[in-house]
């Protein structure tokens, strides 16, 4: 729903706003590119942006082969596509308490799916349509930053998470004055390599966990 | 106040999007057994989303008026609604409360500031 009011709020007619949700139905990357969509910024780099934000998918999907090695091509690109963070965890945790028959995992992880995209489908056309009767000077459009600030909260809980992240918002003000919004690009590989220095570092301080296979 | 972003353009951002999120959410369904994930570049994905999310908020909040100057006084009324969300955060993880409170400081700050 915040995605909804977002979009509208940040400029994006009612139709676009609602195309955006149905065929992108990533609610961080969406949010992540909609101010440099209001800014004007060039293609690339509202799609890198989306790119960048949407990176742990890849991560899940990895996780996810083995579950579905056996499926056809199509099913797993369909069951890929419409996997979000919230179906994901559902799924592994499932999974982990063997709750599941393993024949039917698919059919169950689609059933998870479908019923999370309608949901959130459904929501987000609610604001859209809401926010679209709200008058802008109300100054809705921060809610889009406010959720942002809520989806990067709960995940700074490790050391390189936080480490990352400040590093990134030091190299993102200090760049901001780039062209095409780069300044963004620059603080955001700043801190990825901040926060893998980071990980490495934590990995090597307790010596009893070393543990290489 | 401008226009509704549209057109073609956004067509093709829309598109790219929907891309980035295709390409991303089936690539290893897609790829089969034959690609692997080293334990550094995970740990680089890992952390991907809070870099750049951090990267696009900090900015955005501390610029005022957006995009101009860096403002750190109470007089930034994004800084003062952000300040309430996190501050929310730390003892809840429920998200409309955070959107509630940052809105509402946010919007007393706009008015009374």
């Amino acid at each position: 729903m915040i995605s909804g009011v977002a979009m509208v709020k940040g400029g994006l007619g009612v139709p676009w706003a609602m195309m955006m949700s149905l065929l992108v139905y990533a609610g961080s990357a969406q949010l992540a590119a909609l101010p440099l969509i209001v800014a004007g910024a060039p293609l690339w780099v509202i799609v890198a942006t989306g790119l960048i934000t949407n990176l742990r998918f890849v991560i899940y999907s990895a996780a996810l082969r083995p579950h579905f090695a056996d499926r056809p091509l199509g099913q797993r690109a369909a069951l890929g596509y419409f996997m979000t963070d919230f179906t994901f965890t559902r799924f592994m945790r499932s999974v982990q308490e063997d709750s599941l028959p393993r024949e039917n995992r698919d059919a169950w992880f689609a059933g998870v799916c479908s019923n999370n995209w309608i949901t959130w489908q459904l929501s987000a056309f609610s604001g859209i349509i809401g926010a679209s009767y709200v008058p802008t000077d109300w100054g809705l459009e921060f809610t889009g930053t406010l959720a942002l600030v809520a989806l990067v909260g709960p995940s700074l809980n490790a050391v390189p998470a936080v480490v990352g992240a400040a590093t990134a918002a030091v190299v993102a003000l200090i760049a901001h004055p780039m062209p095409f919004k780069l300044g963004l690009f620059c603080g955001a590989i700043a801190g990825i390599a901040a926060a893998t220095l980071a990980d490495a570092w934590q990995q090597r301080v307790p010596p009893a966990h070393v543990e290489d296979t | 106040m401008n226009d509704p972003v549209s057109g073609i353009a956004l067509a093709v951002v829309i598109v790219g999007l929907a891309l980035s999120t295709f390409i991303t959410r089936t690539s290893f369904l897609i790829a089969g057994a034959k690609l692997r994930l080293s334990h550094r570049v995970e740990v680089a994905l890992r952390y991907a989303p809070e870099c750049t999310l951090a990267a696009i908020i900090v900015p955005d909040v501390l610029m005022h008026p957006p995009g101009q100057q860096l403002d750190l006084s109470v007089f930034n009324p994004r800084l003062i609604g952000a300040l309430a969300a996190g501050a929310w955060l730390c003892w809840s993880r429920n998200i409309l409360g955070c959107l509630a409170l940052g809105m509402g400081a946010y919007s007393l700050a706009r008015l009374y500031l």
